[in-house]
């Protein structure tokens, strides 16, 4: 490996923490819980899947499609997020200790006792549920402190959106537990805008990170920089429209308000056009362009629904965000991490390109039901299938890079 | 040609910043979509309301007709303070006494409102489109003439010695030292001098016409039309922002790329 290369690869941290005999599994923050989470996405949708066809059941308590739409949101999130903080921090604050070995190993159990204390909360109860999955979350939070006291607030957002989908999260369990009033259902909408409004964030660093590495890898001599205003512009239309939806969610402004923050999605794409390169024939840029496309239908066909009388599609629609934009930004970002973070250059193929667009197929099976509404079970079946095989071959491809040492020999 | 090889070229990418504006937009219809649900249909009328309005009204031949004479008038009038206004603002540029002597004058066409200048166009010419076009040309030829005179009184001097030292021939001169100065104060110029026409020309038409947007406009306030009348003020709204961004734009974004 020359020098240049050396160095490249330890600019991920600055200090590897000193622990003896780290087993590879436990070298750095993504690597367990992408281990973990990839195959909970394919089980859970498999039970999901056998739930509502009425193959087993499972007692939650109170409503069942709440605590699905709940797991999808909050379940995965909390995996993803300390996935991407535990990786993404060192190397933003360089001086920050990666978090590996027995630590590491401690939260993603934890993270496990969560979701088992989510599958049998009918026996165990929700305070359980609750406890475990708000101490995950806190957790977190702590974690990622540095980010929210850092003097110069580059990355602090990302502190303050974690803090209010931890907020969120304890609204929607006391409502659980009837302590609130609040309609679990209205709580979890508001956790979808925030939770879109975190993803951004995230997707920000992940385009300078991904791309940069990319133009590098290509010869491009260009430097791409997201500046904050386009992604701003895009989080405050998101708030608006969190924030008017929950107050008033059959307004026509809404509606209006959900074409801004279309538009307003789109509008980040427009940093993949450089002054003087071209980078939009890169593979995985048109990936991460997707997440945002997949976000902008989404909010388009609901406000188009809003303002439309015959429409009735709402919660279908909502999906080209749930599926679509969540659950490929999941999947982008698994992909580039477990490639760049255990030493590898990051190459597209047939296999990657099938992950992406299986996951589009899944959302347009999925979201533009209303149109189709003969083929509901037809369609619900499919999307599910397509949406679960990425992550189906994510294992298959991806799990020895995350269970052998780096590529380039250095630690993480 | 290669300029305007470049201006398409470049075209697609502009379209496509665009949409943080189209962002801006939709949010501040939906405050106005809040502002109907406050204050009722009659004070203003829904966004969908309006625009429902307004796609039947592209529909209708009388509107397009309307719609066609004020666009000649509005045409006639900024054509000729573009004319005027660049000419006799560049001329008056080169000579300093001209720009001494010229400056109170402006300040005078500029003081005056438009609604006077309206009043005595009504005295001399009569109801018709003389008069919509003669308060056009006073409102918005000041602007350009301003414009022109200090793009021409801020050429820099010593750009021309150096000219002249190398001894450029004239026309290089002008392409390469005179007008990329000129054109970058003459064209904000240009583009404000629109913006004053477009919202003259439905004025004087709305008091002083029985044909064209303006009139229409009258003839709805009278039936207590609002979305009649908001759908006329779209029409406006958007063929402004259609010329202003989509062609003057461009342009001028090719023309000042020297700048950075």
């Amino acid at each position: 490996m020359s020098q240049e290369e050396k160095l490249r690869a330890t600019n991920h941290y600055l200090y590897y923490p000193d622990e003896k005999n780290i087993q590879p599994h436990f070298a750095y923050g993504f690597r367990p819980l992408f281990l973990v989470l990839a195959p909970y996405m394919v089980i859970s949708m498999l039970l999901w899947g056998l739930i509502f066809s009425g193959g087993i059941t499972v007692p939650f308590i109170g409503d069942t499609l709440t605590w699905h739409i709940y797991e999808m949101l909050f379940g995965l999130l909390t995996a993803g997020l300390l996935a991407f903080l535990s990786t993404g921090l060192p190397e933003l604050f360089p001086g920050l200790v990666p978090l590996v070995g027995k630590e590491l190993k401690n939260i993603t159990i934890l993270w496990l006792l969560g979701r088992l204390s989510f599958w049998t909360m009918g026996w165990t109860g929700v305070y359980l549920a609750a406890i475990l999955n708000l101490a995950m979350l806190a957790w977190i939070i702590w974690f990622a402190r540095h980010a929210v006291l850092d003097k110069l607030q580059r990355h602090a957002s990302l502190g303050y959106t974690a803090v209010a989908i931890f907020l969120i999260e304890t609204w929607f369990f006391s409502a659980q537990a009837g302590l609130v009033e609040t309609p679990p259902m209205d709580i979890l909408k508001v956790a979808l805008g925030a939770i879109v409004v975190l993803i951004l964030l995230a997707l920000r660093r992940v385009n300078m990170e991904a791309i940069n590495e990319l133009m590098e890898d290509e010869d491009i001599d260009d430097v791409f920089i997201s500046r904050p205003p386009k992604t701003n512009l895009a989080l405050f239309a998101v708030i608006i429209f969190t924030i008017v939806e929950f107050f008033y969610p059959t307004s026509s402004a809404l509606g209006w308000l959900g074409f801004a923050v279309s538009a307003g999605i789109i509008g980040i794409t427009g940093e993949y056009i450089l002054k003087d390169e071209k980078i939009l024939h890169l593979a995985y840029v048109r990936y991460l362009a997707s997440v945002y496309v997949l976000f902008a239908i989404g909010y388009a066909l609901m406000g188009w629904d809003l303002l439309n009388p015959d429409i009735y599609g709402l919660n279908h629609f909502r999906h080209f965000i749930t599926t679509g934009g969540i659950g490929l930004s999941y999947l982008v970002v698994m992909l580039i991490i477990s490639t760049v973070h255990t030493g590898r250059h990051l190459v597209a193929s047939w296999k990657t390109h099938l992950m992406v667009l299986l996951i589009i197929t899944a959302t347009f099976m999925r979201g533009l039901i209303p149109f189709f509404e003969e083929y509901t079970s037809a369609l619900y079946i499919a999307s599910t299938i397509a949406w679960t095989l990425p992550f189906i071959i994510y294992i298959k491809l991806y799990f020895e890079f995350l269970l052998r040492p780096r590529a380039d020999g250095i630690k993480g | 040609m290669k300029f305007i090889i470049k201006i398409l070229k470049d075209f697609p990418a502009y379209l496509w910043s665009g949409w943080g504006s189209i962002a801006s937009i939709f949010l501040f219809i939906a405050l106005w979509d809040m502002g109907n649900q406050l204050y009722g249909d009659l004070v203003l009328p829904s966004p969908l309301e309006t625009f429902n309005t307004l796609w039947m009204m592209l529909h209708d031949e009388e509107v397009l007709y309307e719609i066609n004479i004020t666009l000649y008038r509005a045409a006639m009038g900024f054509g000729l303070s573009l004319l005027l206004g660049s000419v006799l603002g560049l001329l008056a540029g080169f000579f300093a006494t001209a720009s001494m002597m010229s400056r109170p004058i402006v300040t005078i066409l500029v003081g005056m409102p438009p609604i006077a200048w309206i009043v005595l166009a009504m005295i001399w010419f009569g109801m018709g489109d003389d008069t919509v076009i003669f308060t056009v040309v006073v409102a918005s030829f000041p602007i350009i003439f301003v414009g022109a005179l200090q793009g021409t009184r801020t050429l820099d001097g010593d750009l021309n010695e150096m000219a002249k030292s190398f001894n450029l021939p004239w026309h290089m001169k002008f392409v390469d030292i005179y007008f990329p100065h000129i054109f970058s104060y003459i064209f904000p110029s240009w583009v404000s001098g629109l913006g004053m026409a477009w919202k003259i020309v439905v004025m004087a038409e709305l008091l002083a016409t029985s044909d064209g947007i303006g009139a229409s406009l009258a003839v709805a306030r009278s039936q207590l039309d609002t979305p009649t009348a908001l759908a006329l003020v779209v029409i406006m709204i958007g063929s402004l922002m259609f010329i202003e961004y989509i062609i003057l734009e461009p342009l001028k974004r090719e023309v000042e790329l020297w700048r950075s």
